[in-house]
């Protein structure tokens, strides 16, 4: 596993508790079928058992075992107050649904 | 190059499951099969369109809604918040979807439907053929291109974005255009009427999926609403899409009947158009040295068409028996076999194009 948190969003997930979940978020296609996307949270998940618990520089990351060997970058963005962790260097895996 | 970049793309169905893939048979069979509603059992579709209120037929804005709401319902306006991230790539998209790819849709169909195809189309309907183009231009896909995206192992990340932006836009910008190119047609449609079907097959379905979201999400999780309530959900669409179109074509039936050239005739342009943006788009990324993984998802993006609103529109303003339905529904009819040829040369063309230093791409669902 090579998941690299950027110094901006350690900083910015220390302010909300620590704690990242990494997933894939499904999408449905209009004409039916649909496709994974990957996405970060700034939060605890629903059922960590089910993730990959990583410990990194006081922030722990429950990452979706169908993406612990990517190369993953977290990232946060946004403007004025609003902002949200962002992830890049997933490769495609097929759904679990 | 990434290890991500290294691997092979998939191959051009293999995000698709079976529905997806052939979508274009069961379009056609849901022709067939409302042709034969419409021709054995006319009392149906007319009992039916009985139902109306201000001049809206119940049973399909109900049908409508079912096809747009559950991709309404997937759309993350906060997405926009990345707006910063791949500024090329959204430039790119943004101006092809909403300042070129309207235009060339009616001057390529006027140029067809209009003058070429003269002697073979009489031009009341030819001008109700072109309003289902220009209806199909002003739109772009919400929903599908996140499977084309995963398709060319697009950059998801950017796809999101991209989507998000382009569904904020056309609140304001779809009505403008259609009417602006519906009148340069000479196709008279009360402002009104344009406006209603704004509101109805845009506003309500947009804000009904937006409060959904954030309502379910608030209170059960984000988790369970991907998982559980949208897994419900999202397959609605395309079986709302499919009785839509037996419920039009029981209405469209002697348009068929007697002229079934016609399908292929407005095949052509809407075909001619895609491939046309999706090179604009492609092209000019290339110019621009945007990596394949946002140049590709953003040329698909372009090229392909927000259909379910463009018959919903179609419907409103035209009527279940206008031309302009029947070209929309052309649109559906052709889109996913030639979205699939079009992966297939953005996935053999990925070396003329720099590489990401990272991406974030799709895993398909069939």
């Amino acid at each position: 596993m090579a998941i690299k948190v950027s110094d901006r969003a350690r900083e910015w997930l220390k302010s909300k508790g620590g704690v990242a979940t990494v997933r894939l978020s499904p999408r449905h296609g209009c004409c039916g079928g649909g496709a994974d996307i990957t996405v970060a949270e700034a939060r605890v998940p629903d059922a960590p058992e089910r993730y990959t618990c990583v410990e990194q520089e006081e922030v722990t990351l429950h990452i979706d075992p169908a993406l612990v060997d990517q190369d993953l970058r977290l990232d946060v963005e946004g403007f004025m107050g609003m902002k949200k962790l962002f992830v890049e260097g997933a490769s495609p895996t097929r759904s679990k649904q | 190059m990434t290890k991500h970049q290294e691997s092979q793309a998939p191959s051009a169905t293999e995000g698709m499951g079976r529905f997806e893939r052939y979508l274009s048979v069961w379009v056609a069979l849901a022709i067939v099969a409302g042709v034969l509603l419409g021709q054995f059992a006319p009392a149906v579709p007319e009992t039916l369109s009985r139902f109306e209120y201000a001049q809206v037929s119940i049973p399909v804005a109900i049908l409508i809604w079912a096809m747009i709401f559950p991709m309404m319902a997937q759309i993350d306006f906060t997405a926009v918040l990345g707006v910063r991230r791949q500024p090329k790539g959204l430039v790119i998209t943004t101006t092809v979807n909403w300042l070129i790819k309207p235009f060339t849709m009616f001057a390529i169909a006027w140029f067809f439907l209009i003058v070429l195809f003269r002697p073979f189309i009489p031009e009341e309907l030819a001008s109700q053929y072109l309003a289902g183009a220009i209806l199909l231009g002003a739109a772009p896909c919400t929903a599908m291109v996140f499977v084309w995206s995963y398709l060319t192992r697009g950059d998801a990340a950017y796809t999101l974005v991209q989507v998000a932006v382009n569904d904020l836009i056309m609140l304001f910008a779809f009505a403008p255009i259609v009417i602006l190119l519906l009148g340069v047609s000479n196709i008279q449609v009360p402002y009104d009427t344009v406006a209603l079907s704004v509101v109805l097959y845009i506003v309500i379905p947009l804000a009904a999926g937006y409060l959904t979201r954030r309502t379910l999400i608030a209170r059960r999780g984000i988790e369970w609403y991907d998982n559980v309530f949208m897994k419900k959900v999202g397959p609605i669409t395309p079986i709302g899409l499919i009785i839509t179109l037996v419920l039009l074509f029981a209405f469209q039936g002697d348009v068929i009947l007697n002229n079934p050239l016609h399908i292929v005739l407005i095949a052509i342009p809407l075909i001619i158009q895609t491939v046309l943006i999706f090179f604009i788009a492609y092209g000019w990324a290339k110019a621009w040295k945007v990596p394949h993984n946002v140049a590709a998802p953003g040329a698909m993006i372009g090229a392909s068409n927000f259909f379910e609103l463009a018959v919903a529109a179609a419907i409103a303003l035209f009527g279940l028996q206008s031309g302009a339905a029947l070209a929309t529904v052309v649109g559906v009819l052709v889109e996913v076999p030639l979205m699939l040829v079009l992966v297939r040369i953005a996935n053999q063309t990925r070396h003329h194009f720099p590489e990401a230093d990272a991406s974030t791409a799709a895993g398909a669902r069939g």
